[in-house]
């Protein structure tokens, strides 16, 4: 509350306050600081901790007969495996340009989006895609190969059984 | 800005129109200066859409906290809370019977924050049924129904059926056993005036019954019809409804003259401190934001303001103080305390006893009675009854003071000891005796629907209310009694349904007497 | 106006605090983020962050490898804490069908109790990691499982011609070839019962000692006889990597628990159907009279030492089991899950079993009497008494089967006794299959080591005398162990449908004349302490009265 108005000032606009008021003060950003915790807590929930889909990370058993250069696309996945003379290794069908899931062909990639083609080691041929289908990780689990979509390795990785 | 030449160059004045734009855009969202003066603190609250509501000078009377307790805000705050919580949950939940039960389970275990955010969800909604159950006592009790304050009593009363409905609605969504059977039971009370029309034979051309039930289940089971039905009603027309209504309920708080305050209210206050002056005492020159001018009476004038500080910083201390004990008292609760989940919904194993949920425990407690009783008529006989208290207490003593009016407290503290002894003494007849289907095995169900424990309850409070109106020559001291027993007997119904009912809905002293299943 | 600053600025505090509170064990204190702090993998430590095994086909999702680190998808490599320790050798990628299937428990779940499923309102707890092999049953079925003498009997045949020391079976044989060759002399043989062998393995075998120079064929394998041919080969047919649960089976395959209860649709009516009984929620059962914790497992383990007092007016008997037996009938109990999932997860032996109509015990005649008979027949068919209960008769008498035709015998396995616990077992469908039936008549033959007696020269109706003598003896003689109206107390029921119409008149009067030894019915053709001996003719009036019970 203020004390009476200075001489002369109008009624309707006393001096302002003179005294500071701690209390108030201090419990006003008491409650702000509390509300903006609170906030910043719930902006947190949004953001889910697991996704509903399957691990990054799965096995794969190539089957036998899998010819060099032959993609295996193991169900419900967007990466193609390979097998060669050097080893096994795993490119992305996920296109650069917008997502698009290319179809692998004896010539390489091609995505049916906008007419992106790749070669066969993912660089790009042709097409709007700005940047090369990466390599993804294959590491070697008993029986079989862990391909890890999260992992991208340098193209040319290739891993042995 | 302008450099010290006449005429600044285009480009300059460009540079610094954009060097002070964050300036300008603060400004040109807050223009009416730090609140210190009386007249910015006025200007702050009616320049603010949000703060507009609110008037510019609070009696000092209504900021006692007696004369609230602050109940109606922390029914507010409650409901800010359990929107905000809720629609954050609404990222997660699934409102179809194949995944709601996981989506709840993944809010609990995996989602950030999502267990304490469910947990102040469902402890939010607790507190707000509470704080408005008793904001309608507290407004009961301060004689605030008066005129000029009836049609907000309606509102009220509207509001309160919209705070039961949004917690109902609510309460069915984990799709767990308890959610489950609670809404079977919750529908078929609403199917209770079958008990009606089946034993007038009716049904077969007339059943509200019926009808009821199916409108509230979309289907004649509780299934994925009922939940989506309920989630659009929880998340959205309810809501909508609630907000709707509390705008006209604050609205007509300021049309009717703000808080009830006594008619002696100032001399009770006392002076006023020393530090407060009078404000308008002289001939205003400005008249800000002037609507028009009509003719008649407004109910501020006739009393001058002294009594009155402004709202800016003293009301909203106040509310903002009890906004933060609501928060803190919600997060209280939800730290120590889990919001209940049992197993999945299982329609092929009823959970026994099935209960609905606490504020409705006292009606199931009815309706195990009587089923159209319970359900049905005695619940519209205190809606109706409520609704009419405004229409039916003309007096103006004590309007303002807690228990004000003839009779005074003692008055309240007869009608508690009648409440309670009346409602205690039925039910421990029934208990220990059976009632009319035990002792007369054929006897039509009409007859019980009509002499039942509720309809002996209602009759008793009614005819002891009719001997105070006579007593006291007062509708007023009428009404404080049957309120006052009718909160009685609901506590006690409820108290009874929580904690003494067990399976088949038999009395035991203790959970430990349970039989196993 | 302080009194409401007070207010604001303590609760405010209160509130701030409480939000710290609940932030800091949100973010450090979470028991999944202290055990996955303590976990390295080999390229450093992990990140830490909630991880789970989704299965859309099981409807899986589980998250026991937020704490379990090392049996997650790739990272097996991870170390540092038990609990993060890969998973032992199995045979089902956890990646591929997560963990719950086989475990129980609570898979969304990432706090330990909840997960475990030690929780009030989650109704299906872990299984006990000493039961751990019933999760199989939560898609498998047994196929062929022999009863166990027979099961004890093959196995110790492989031990005793020495296939161990070629062979690993359950982790236990097998030896390493010489440094530089690499790999196991023989096979593994733990799960060729599912994955198959070779059917010609003796004679590739016996063909490899003929013309190998090494030592290691030579000296190592000889000629087997072709009975234990056959019984090593129905041995490897068990061999599914799950032992404790095919002996689990092959004891409830011997103690005859079929003749009261279902499984699979198979088996008697007098107990509950057992099908899903591995599935039972713990929170609906009442374990006022089980000792420790109220755990399904402890339920069942009770249940079958005193099964009265567990389930209030059972009709179950105590059966004498010893722990031993109740250890292992448990986990055959807990094994009997037979999740509802896709047909795409079915394993063969399901679909043999429920699709194909192959049964799940053996149907050698051992196993058939094990399976049915032996629970209220006894082990050895010597009958059974337990309190409370009729007594069960002798069906591997000497004196009855001496008396016994096949016909007969196989008429009241067929049919039952109807008002009597004997149920109708010629119900394909629930009971014996009509190839079946035979069998366990052959067995009971060569339990009691009677042939079948020489086909009857009168017709099976020539008792013609005075009825009311006969009444008048049945009253003296019969009717305290037969009862009045002939409905059995102590001895059978003679005024029974089935029994009266395939016995003949000889088979009842002889038995009456001879009695069976061993049992409560005496030779009345013979004099004892108490009575004289019943003359022919007194026989033939006992047996015509107890033909007037034939008429309606």
């Amino acid at each position: 509350m203020s004390s009476g108005p200075a001489p002369g000032a109008s009624r309707l606009d006393p001096e302002p306050m003179a005294r500071r008021d701690f209390l108030g003060l201090a419990s006003i950003w008491a409650a702000i600081a509390a509300l903006v915790f609170a906030t910043v807590g719930m902006i947190r929930l949004p953001k889910a901790a697991v996704l509903s889909s399957p691990s990054k990370k799965f096995r794969v058993n190539l089957p036998d007969s899998l010819a060099p250069g032959q993609a295996y696309v193991p169900p419900g996945r967007s990466v193609a495996v390979f097998r060669d003379a050097a080893g096994v290794y795993a490119i992305s069908l996920v296109c650069t340009h917008l997502g698009c899931i290319v179809k692998s062909q004896a010539e390489g990639f091609e995505c049916p989006c906008h007419g992106s083609r790749f070669k066969p080691d993912g660089e790009v041929a042709k097409g709007p895609a700005p940047k090369p289908l990466p390599w993804r990780k294959v590491a070697v689990a008993a029986g079989g190969f862990i391909v890890d979509e999260d992992v991208t390795v340098p193209p040319g990785t290739k891993v042995k059984a | 800005m302008s450099s010290p030449s006449s005429s600044p160059s285009a480009l300059r004045t460009f540079a610094a129109n954009l060097i002070g734009a964050p300036r300008r855009i603060l400004q040109s969202a807050f223009r009416t200066g730090v609140p210190r003066t009386d007249r910015t603190r006025s200007t702050f609250v009616f320049s603010n859409v949000f703060l507009h509501l609110h008037p510019v000078r609070t009696h000092r009377w209504s900021l006692r906290w007696t004369a609230t307790m602050g109940l109606g805000i922390a029914a507010t705050a409650a409901f800010l809370v359990t929107l905000v919580t809720g629609v954050l949950l609404m990222c997660y939940y699934k409102p179809y019977p194949d995944v709601a039960y996981n989506s709840i389970k993944d809010i609990h275990f995996v989602v950030p924050t999502g267990r304490f955010i469910r947990n102040i969800h469902r402890w939010a909604a607790n507190v707000m049924v509470v704080t408005v159950l008793l904001h309608m006592a507290r407004v009961f009790f301060t004689g605030a129904y008066r005129k000029p304050r009836e049609f907000n009593w309606l509102i009220g009363l509207a509001l309160l059926a919209v705070t039961l409905g949004l917690s109902f609605t609510g309460y069915l969504l984990p799709w767990d056993q308890l959610a489950y059977w609670a809404i079977t039971i919750g529908a078929n009370i609403a199917q209770s005036p079958r008990e009606v029309t089946d034993a007038l034979g009716m049904t077969a051309s007339f059943d509200p019954g019926g009808l009821q039930r199916q409108l509230l289940l979309g289907s004649d089971v509780v299934g994925a019809e009922a939940l989506i039905r309920f989630y659009v009603l929880h998340v959205m027309a309810l809501p909508l409804l609630l907000v709707l209504l509390l705008a006209v309920h604050f609205w007509r708080i300021r049309k009717d003259g703000g808080l009830t305050r006594p008619a002696d209210a100032d001399e009770r206050l006392g002076p006023p401190p020393p530090d407060t002056y009078p404000v308008f005492t002289e001939a205003p020159t400005r008249t800000y934001h002037l609507a028009a001018i009509v003719r008649g009476r407004t109910e501020a004038v006739g009393r001058g303001p002294e009594n009155t500080v402004p709202s800016m910083p003293h009301l909203f201390y106040a509310e903002l103080g009890i906004l933060m004990v609501t928060i803190l008292v919600c997060l209280a609760l939800a730290v120590v305390s889990d919001a209940p989940l049992k197993e999945l919904a299982d329609p092929s194993v009823p959970e026994n006893p099935a209960k609905a949920p606490w504020y409705f425990l006292g009606l199931q407690e009815l309706v195990s009675f009587s089923a159209f009783m319970g359900g049905i008529g005695i619940p519209a006989i205190v809606l109706a009854g409520l609704g009419l208290i405004p229409f039916l207490d003309r007096e103006e003593s004590g309007t303002g003071l807690w228990f004000g009016g003839p009779g005074g407290r003692s008055l309240v503290f007869k009608a508690m000891l009648v409440g309670l002894g009346a409602a205690i003494g039925i039910e421990v007849i029934v208990i220990r005796y059976g009632w009319l289907r035990e002792w007369f095995p054929k006897i039509p169900q009409l007859a019980i629907t009509f002499c039942n424990s509720g309809t002996i309850l209602a009759t008793a409070y009614g005819l002891f209310s009719i001997w105070l109106v006579r007593r006291h020559r007062s509708t007023r001291a009428g009404a404080v009694g049957l309120f006052t027993c009718f909160l009685c007997g609901f506590v006690v119904l409820t108290i009874i349904g929580t904690y003494f009912r067990g399976p088949n809905w038999v009395f035991y002293w203790s959970p430990n007497d349970w039989p196993k299943h | 106006m302080n009194k409401n600053k007070h207010l604001l600025l303590w609760s405010s505090l209160g509130a701030l605090a409480l939000l710290v509170t609940a932030s800091v064990q949100e973010n450090f204190l979470k028991d999944w983020r202290v055990t996955q702090g303590g976990v390295r993998a080999e390229a450093g430590p992990i990140d830490v962050r909630l991880r789970q095994i989704i299965v859309p086909g099981l409807k899986a999702t589980d998250r026991c490898v937020t704490c379990h680190v090392g049996m997650a998808p790739g990272e097996q490599g991870a170390t540092g804490s038990q609990v993060a320790q890969a998973h032992k050798p199995l045979v089902h990628d956890p990646a591929d069908y997560g963990c719950t299937v086989c475990h129980g428990g609570q898979g969304l779940a990432t706090e330990k109790a909840d997960a475990h499923g030690d929780v009030h309102f989650w109704p299906e707890p872990m299984i006990p990691i000493r039961f751990a092999q019933a999760g199989c049953g939560s898609c498998h079925t047994y196929a062929g499982v022999p009863e166990e003498k027979q099961l004890s009997h093959a196995r110790n045949l492989v031990e005793r011609y020495d296939c161990l020391v070629c062979h690993r079976v359950d982790g236990r044989g097998g030896t390493l070839r010489p440094i530089g060759t690499g790999g196991m002399e023989g096979p593994d043989l733990s799960r060729v019962g599912a994955s198959g062998w070779d059917k010609n393995w003796y004679d590739k075998h016996l063909q490899k000692t003929r013309e190998a120079t090494d030592r290691r064929w030579t000296d190592s394998f000889g000629p087997v006889n072709k009975t234990d041919l056959d019984r090593i080969n129905s041995f490897l047919a068990t061999r599914v990597a799950a032992p404790r649960l095919v002996e689990a089976a092959s004891l409830f395959h011997s103690l005859g628990c079929r003749g009261c209860h279902k499984v699979g649709g198979v088996g008697g009516d007098d107990g509950p159907d057992l099908t899903h009984e591995g599935e039972k929620d713990p929170g609906r059962l009442d374990f006022a009279h089980v000792p420790g914790e109220p755990t399904l497992a402890n339920w069942l383990a009770q249940h079958f030492r005193v099964p009265a007092e567990v389930v209030p007016n059972s009709r179950m008997p105590a059966m004498g089991l010893d722990e031993n037996q109740i250890e292992l009938l448990t986990l055959s109990m807990l094994s009997l899950r037979r999740g509802d999932y896709p047909g795409t997860y079915w394993p063969k032996d399901r679909l043999r079993t429920e699709r194909l109509g192959e049964r799940e015990f053996a149907v050698d005649s051992a196993t058939l009497f094990g399976t049915f008979c032996s629970g209220c027949h006894g082990l050895r068919g010597e009958g059974m008494r337990y309190p409370g209960v009729p007594p069960f008769p002798a069906i591997a008498n000497p004196d009855f089967l001496a008396l016994a035709s096949d016909e007969f015998i196989a008429a009241t396995i067929k049919q039952g006794r109807p008002g009597r616990r004997m149920s109708a077992w010629g119900d394909p469908a629930s009971g014996l299959r009509p190839a079946e039936v035979p069998a366990v008549v052959s067995y009971l033959r060569q339990m009691g080591n009677t042939s079948a007696p020489a086909p009857d020269i009168r017709p099976a109706r020539w008792a013609k005398r005075d009825v009311a003598d006969g009444a008048s003896l049945f009253a003296a003689n019969c009717q305290g162990c037969h009862g009045d109206k002939g409905q059995g107390i102590e001895g059978p029921a003679l005024h029974n449908k089935t029994l009266l119409d395939n016995a003949t008149d000889t088979y009842l009067s002889e038995t009456i004349s001879r009695g069976r030894r061993g049992t409560a019915m005496i030779a009345f053709a013979q004099p004892s302490t108490v009575h004289p001996a019943l003359t022919p003719a007194e026989i033939e009036s006992i047996v015509s009265f107890i033909r007037t019970w034939e008429r309606p």
